[in-house]
């Protein structure tokens, strides 16, 4: 058995907003119908499993830790530390600056320092009277250190050449020797040879004379019998 | 101090660039969000998507948060948003328009693929939940949408018609229809068992 009005009561059932007088009349209605009540319990029946649910945990993840980290670093501002002291390589700059265009003296003497503005002339001959003194100086100790130079280089290439030399005659001696040995070891090789020949020339020699007797012999022989 | 009050303290901290404050609003939240989107998704790597995408919004919109409205609100506001657009997408990826229409005409904004239940699904360890899961995965996305805000934030009619610029009504009717579904569901369920 169905009942009419059920979906509307369960719809407004569930409503934040509904009047005690709405609601009383509902629960009248639910408590009378047993359509309405048992659609409303098995939908509440529903609602309860759902609620039955269990919070899983989150899977580790850098909760965007990195991202927020490389941003802000970009945009992190400059500590009060540096901006109070960024003003001082610039006054420093400007502070010389002012001393060159104004040229500015400081002379420190017995009764202590004087600053001044601006050059004068005579300042300006001592000044230059001190540079050339300066560049005489200079001059003269640039004649020495040329002068030490050059006597030092010239003694560096005596001991040079003369080292060159004795390397030289050395090497000159031993190439000798070397070719005397050789010369000395040919003549003897020469000689041997050469007694070998003579040797082999007499045998041959005293061989011819052998033949020569028996020829003889035999001519002597042949006569005989004649 | 409340905690709308830690929570608006925690951002105006995040905002001059404490990480430490911007990692423990996300803890306060991510958990809701996380079973949030679970609920809606039905699989942890895709809940874990959005809530990710939700803290990116959050990220790149603080500056934007009035303090008009609960941050709370704010937050689930944006993951609603990137829930229906992950939706979207999702179905655009898989455009084959084979879902049943046996209920409801927007059968077709189910979450694709989630007929053939997926391994991150089997491994949802709460036998409750993989319950609630499967029931859920028979309502279509506005409707599993309704019952999230309804049941599990415990909005209000109004504020859910706000959130999803629909009126009451409407959000009681899907609401009523969804829960008339999950009990047909519910008792095919127990038939089964």
């Amino acid at each position: 058995m169905s009942c009419p009005k059920t979906q509307y009561l369960l719809h407004e059932y569930f409503s934040e907003d509904l009047s005690a007088v709405a609601r009383d009349e509902l629960d009248r209605h639910l408590s009378g119908c047993a359509h309405c009540n048992a659609e409303l319990e098995s939908v509440l029946l529903v609602q309860r499993d759902m609620q039955q649910w269990q919070e899983q945990s989150v899977p580790h993840w850098d909760r965007g830790r990195e991202l927020f980290r490389r941003e802000h670093r970009a945009e992190r501002p400059l500590s009060r530390l540096w901006l109070s002291w960024q003003w001082l390589p610039t006054a420093a700059s400007l502070a010389m600056l002012c001393v060159l265009l104004f040229n500015v003296n400081v002379v420190s003497n017995e009764s202590g320092f004087s600053v001044s503005f601006g050059g004068s002339a005579g300042a300006n001959i001592d000044l230059r009277a001190s540079m050339a003194r300066f560049e005489q100086a200079q001059r003269d100790e640039m004649q020495q250190l040329v002068a030490r130079v050059e006597s030092r280089q010239d003694s560096n290439n005596v001991q040079l050449l003369q080292a060159v030399m004795e390397q030289t005659q050395q090497s000159t001696a031993d190439s000798f020797d070397q070719m005397y040995a050789y010369f000395e070891q040919q003549r003897l090789l020469d000689l041997q040879d050469m007694r070998a020949g003579y040797e082999q020339l007499v045998d041959s020699d005293y061989e011819t004379i052998r033949s020569l007797q028996q020829l003889v012999n035999y001519v002597g022989y042949q006569g005989d019998i004649r | 101090m409340s905690l709308i009050d830690e929570d608006e303290a925690l951002i105006a901290a995040a905002l001059k660039g404490s990480a430490y404050a911007w990692e423990k609003l996300v803890k306060r939240y991510e958990s809701k969000i996380y079973n949030h989107g679970l609920r809606l998704t039905g699989n942890s790597s895709d809940a874990m998507d959005l809530m990710q995408e939700v803290f990116l919004g959050v990220y790149r919109n603080l500056h934007r948060f009035r303090g008009d409205a609960k941050f709370s609100s704010w937050i689930f506001r944006i993951a609603h948003n990137k829930a229906v657009d992950m939706n979207r997408r999702k179905r655009l990826m898989t455009s084959s328009p084979k879902f049943s229409s046996e209920d409801e005409g927007d059968e077709f904004e189910k979450f694709p693929g989630r007929t053939n239940l997926e391994p991150e699904y089997r491994l949802v360890s709460q036998e409750l939940n993989t319950r609630i899961l499967t029931m859920l995965n028979e309502l279509s996305m506005d409707q599993r949408s309704i019952v999230e805000l309804k049941v599990f934030q415990s909005l209000t009619f109004d504020e859910i018609a706000e959130l999803q610029d629909i009126s009451a009504n409407t959000v009681k009717t899907r609401f009523y229809s969804a829960l008339k579904k999950l009990k047909v569901v519910s008792e095919k369920e127990n038939v089964l068992s």
